[in-house]
C-alpha cells in the first residue's frame, strides 16, 4: 500500500502539469486531440464566451438567492467567483451547472442560447464540476464513480445493462495518463484516503473532454503550497483551452494569483469585477463586503 | 487475486486483502450463513423431524412469502426510504384480486396480473408523496398501511372471507415439479447462470482484461451447481420443487440480476449511498426510488397471491392482519438480518433469501419442539438485534465500514 501514502496531493498536482505540460492531454480517448489543440491558438480570451449567463434570477421560495446575476467564461481563462457567505456564488455555479434551474435569464453556449435543466445537459454541452464534498458515493468503487450517470452500457433485460470491462478499460487509461494506476478499480471508494477520492473526483470531471469545469472550493482543505499546485494544474488546463471557473474563499493567496479575472458578487448580484493582475486581495475584499476603500465599515 | 490489465503498464497488483475487508465485501454473508448453520444443528439435536426431506422442503415453502416480501423491501431500503405498507398492499391486492375471482368471475390469469400491477402503482404513487411533496416514507407509508387495511375490510364480504378453493388458484401451492422435470429446471437455471458468468469473462478478455478464471468463472459455477443439486435433491425426495419455491428462486435470480449487472440496480446503491451525488452525476433520482418503491409494491402483491393460494382464501388475516402484524416485521426483519442496511446502498439480493430462512428456521423449529408461539416471537426478535449487532462489532473490530 505504498501509494496510498506517496500519493499527497501537491505531488498529484504536480504530476498532472507535467503530464500536461509533455502533450499528454488528460482527454478521454474519444473525441480527437485537434479539437482542444485549436482553442490553443486563441491565448488569453476568445471572442464569443463559452458561456455567457445574463440577468440571472433564482428563487427558492421566498428566498431570492440570484438577483440579475451576469457572468462570462472564456475559453483559456480561469475566472475567479467570489463573494461573502450567501451571496449567491454557488447558486450561479449550481444553474451553470445544471444543478438549479433558473427562475429567469439568458444562458448561452458558444453563442447560442440554451436550456440546461438538469447535470445531464450542462454535461453534454461540456460542462464538468468538482464539488467541494467530491460527490462520490461511498460504496461504489472508482470505476462506479468515475462514470456515474454516464455509464457505458448496452441493451439488456430490464433496462441497460452494464458494460463493466469497456468501463474498467477506459477508466484504468485516463487513471494511467494522470499517473494513477495504482488506483484500486474495485474497492469501495469510501475505504479509500481522502487524496485518492480527491484523484478519483477530478478524475471524473476530465474524463469526457469538458470544454468548461467547475471548481468549488478547490483549496479549502489544502495548505498553502498544495493550494499553488492546484493554480499551476488549473493554469495548465486553461492553457489548453478549456474556460475554469473557480469559487474560492482564499482571496489573498489562491484567486489573486492563480486567475485572470475576478467576478465578484454580493446579495445575489455582481458587485464588481477585477482583473487579477491588476488588484490587491483588500480591494477584492471589500467589494465583497460592500465596503469602499477608505470607508469605515462600521461607519 | 492480481488485477491487472494488458493494455498497460502498469504494475501488477498483487494486494492480499485484510480478513477485515473480506468480512466486509465479500464475505460479508458468511456470519448469517454460520448462523443459520449453527440454528440448524441445534434443531436437529433437539428434533428428529427437523432435518428429513419433508420438513426442509416444508421449511422452504413457509420461508416463500416473507422471503419475497423482504426481496420487494429490499429495493426501497437500498434508496434508503422505508415502506411500511408492503404487507397492507399484500393484503388489500389479494382481496380486491379474490373479490375479481369470486364476484365478477374474472379468471384468475388477469386477476393475478392486476393484483401484482395495483400493488405496483399503490407503491408508485406512495414514492411519489415521498419525493414531491418531501413527506419521510416513514410516514407515508404508516398512513397509506392503515389506509388500506380499511379498504381491505370494506372489501370483503359479510362473511369476512373469499374462499378460493376451486377457482384454479389453489393449484399454486399445491403445484410441486417432481421427477425428471426438477432436474430439468435445475439445467435450465444453472445454464442461464453460467451463460451469464461466461458472457461477462469473455467481455473482459475481448476487452483485454485479465479474467480470474478460478474466481471469476470456476467457484461461481461449481457453487452455484453444487449448492442447487443439494437443494433439488432434498426437494425430490420429497414431493419435487414446490412451485412458490420455483417463482422465489426465479424473483431471486431475477433480483440479482437487476442489481448487479443493469444500470437501474447501481443507481440503487448510488441514490442510497449519496443520493445528492447521484443527482448531480444525472441520475433521475425521483424516478429510481418509484421504481424501488413499485417493484416493492408489485412483489408484495405477488406474495400476497401465493398466501391467498396457500390459505385458500383470503380475509381480515391477509397481509398479516390490520397493521401488518408479524407479516411486515418479518419481512422488515428478514431483509435486515440478511445484510442489508436501514441507512440505504447496501446489501445483496442473497439477503431476503438468508433472512427469511433464519425466521422461518426459528419458527419452523420451535414450534417442532413444542414451544409456543410467544417464546418464537420473542427469538425472532432479539436474532434481528443479534445479527446487525454482528454487523456492527464486525465493522468497529476491523474498522472497515461494510459496503
Amino acid at each position: 500500500m505504498k501509494f496510498a501514502k506517496a500519493l499527497k496531493i501537491p505531488k498529484f498536482a504536480s504530476q498532472i502539469s507535467n503530464t500536461l505540460l509533455r502533450g499528454g492531454v488528460m482527454v478521454a480517448p474519444s473525441l480527437p486531440r485537434e479539437e482542444i489543440e485549436m482553442t490553443d491558438a486563441t491565448p488569453g480570451r476568445s471572442a464569443t464566451p463559452l458561456i455567457s449567463m445574463r440577468n440571472i434570477h433564482k428563487r427558492f421560495g421566498s428566498l431570492h438567492a440570484l438577483r440579475g446575476a451576469s457572468l462570462d467564461v472564456h475559453a483559456g481563462e480561469v475566472v475567479a467567483l467570489v463573494g461573502d457567505n450567501g451571496a449567491g456564488k454557488s447558486t450561479m455555479v449550481k444553474v451553470m451547472a445544471g444543478v438549479h434551474m433558473a427562475t429567469s435569464g439568458e444562458y448561452e453556449f458558444e453563442g447560442k442560447p440554451v436550456t440546461i435543466n438538469s447535470p445531464t445537459d450542462a454535461q453534454k454541452l461540456g460542462i464538468q464540476t468538482v464539488y467541494q464534498d467530491l460527490a462520490l458515493c461511498a460504496n461504489l468503487d472508482a470505476v462506479q464513480n468515475l462514470f456515474l450517470g454516464r455509464e457505458l452500457t448496452g441493451s439488456g433485460l430490464f433496462g441497460r445493462r452494464l458494460r463493466r470491462a469497456e468501463s474498467e478499460v477506459k477508466a484504468r487509461e485516463v487513471l494511467g495518463r494522470m499517473r494513477l494506476g495504482n488506483l484500486s478499480l474495485t474497492r469501495p471508494v469510501g475505504a479509500m484516503s481522502g487524496g485518492q477520492r480527491q484523484n478519483i473526483a477530478i478524475a471524473r470531471s476530465i474524463l469526457w473532454t469538458p470544454k468548461v469545469v467547475i471548481l468549488d472550493e478547490p483549496t479549502a482543505a489544502l495548505s498553502h503550497s498544495a493550494a499553488e499546485q492546484v493554480g499551476t494544474l488549473i493554469r495548465t488546463l486553461a492553457d489548453q483551452g478549456l474556460g475554469i471557473v473557480v469559487v474560492s474563499h482564499d482571496i489573498h493567496n489562491f484567486v489573486v494569483n492563480a486567475t485572470d479575472r475576478i467576478e465578484v458578487m454580493r446579495l445575489g448580484a455582481n458587485a464588481a469585477s477585477f482583473k487579477s493582475s491588476e488588484v490587491t486581495g483588500e480591494q477584492v475584499v471589500n467589494a465583497m463586503v460592500g465596503g469602499n476603500e477608505g470607508v469605515n465599515l462600521a461607519g | 487475486m492480481a488485477d491487472t490489465t494488458v493494455t498497460t503498464a502498469a504494475p501488477p497488483l498483487v494486494r492480499r486483502r485484510s480478513i477485515g475487508e473480506l468480512l466486509s465485501s465479500d464475505f460479508r454473508a458468511l456470519p448469517i450463513v454460520i448462523g443459520l448453520v449453527a440454528l440448524w444443528v441445534f434443531f436437529t439435536i433437539q428434533s428428529d423431524v427437523f432435518l428429513t426431506a419433508r420438513n426442509l422442503s416444508n421449511l422452504l415453502v413457509q420461508s416463500t412469502v416473507v422471503g419475497i416480501m423482504a426481496l420487494g423491501v429490499m429495493f426501497v431500503l437500498l434508496v434508503k426510504e422505508i415502506d411500511l405498507s408492503v404487507a397492507a398492499i399484500n393484503g388489500v391486492t389479494s382481496v380486491l384480486m379474490a373479490k375479481l375471482i369470486v364476484e365478477a368471475g374474472v379468471s384468475p390469469w388477469l386477476a393475478v396480473p392486476m393484483a401484482i400491477a395495483i400493488g405496483a402503482l399503490i407503491g408508485s404513487l406512495s414514492a411519489r408523496w415521498v419525493t414531491f411533496v418531501g413527506v419521510p416514507s416513514f410516514v407515508v407509508t404508516l398512513g397509506l398501511g392503515l389506509a388500506l387495511n380499511g379498504l381491505q375490510l370494506i372489501l370483503l364480504p359479510a362473511t369476512a372471507r373469499y374462499s378460493l378453493n376451486g377457482t384454479g388458484l389453489e393449484k399454486i401451492a399445491l403445484t410441486n415439479i417432481g421427477g425428471i422435470w426438477a432436474w430439468v429446471v435445475l439445467v435450465i437455471g444453472l445454464l442461464v447462470f453460467a451463460g451469464l458468468v461466461f458472457s461477462e469473462a469473455a467481455r473482459r478478455n475481448k476487452a483485454g482484461l485479465e479474467t480470474p478464471v478460478m474466481r471469476g468463472v470456476v467457484a461461481p459455477i461449481v457453487a452455484a451447481t453444487g449448492f442447487g443439486i443439494v437443494v433439488v435433491a432434498i426437494l425430490s425426495a420429497h414431493k419435487g420443487i414446490p412451485l412458490v419455491v420455483l417463482i422465489f428462486a426465479v424473483l431471486l435470480g431475477l433480483g440479482g440480476y437487476v442489481l448487479k449487472q443493469t444500470q437501474f440496480g447501481l443507481y440503487l446503491y448510488a441514490v442510497g449511498n449519496n443520493d445528492e451525488a447521484a443527482r448531480r452525476s444525472g441520475v433521475k433520482v425521483d424516478r429510481i426510488k418509484m421504481t424501488a418503491f413499485a417493484i416493492a409494491g408489485g412483489v408484495a402483491a405477488l406474495a400476497g397471491v401465493i398466501a391467498a393460494s396457500r390459505t385458500l382464501g383470503v380475509g381480515v388475516f391477509s397481509g398479516g392482519g390490520v397493521g401488518g402484524g408479524t407479516l411486515l416485521l418479518e419481512s422488515i426483519a428478514a431483509a435486515v438480518i440478511g445484510g442489508v442496511s436501514l441507512f440505504g446502498g447496501r446489501g445483496s439480493i442473497h439477503a431476503a433469501l438468508l433472512g427469511a430462512l433464519v425466521i422461518g428456521t426459528v419458527s419452523n423449529g420451535l414450534n417442532l419442539m413444542g414451544v409456543e408461539n410467544e417464546i418464537r416471537l420473542i427469538v425472532t426478535g432479539l436474532l434481528l438485534v443479534l445479527a446487525v449487532s454482528i454487523d456492527k462489532l464486525i465493522e468497529k473490530a476491523t474498522g472497515q465500514q461494510s459496503f
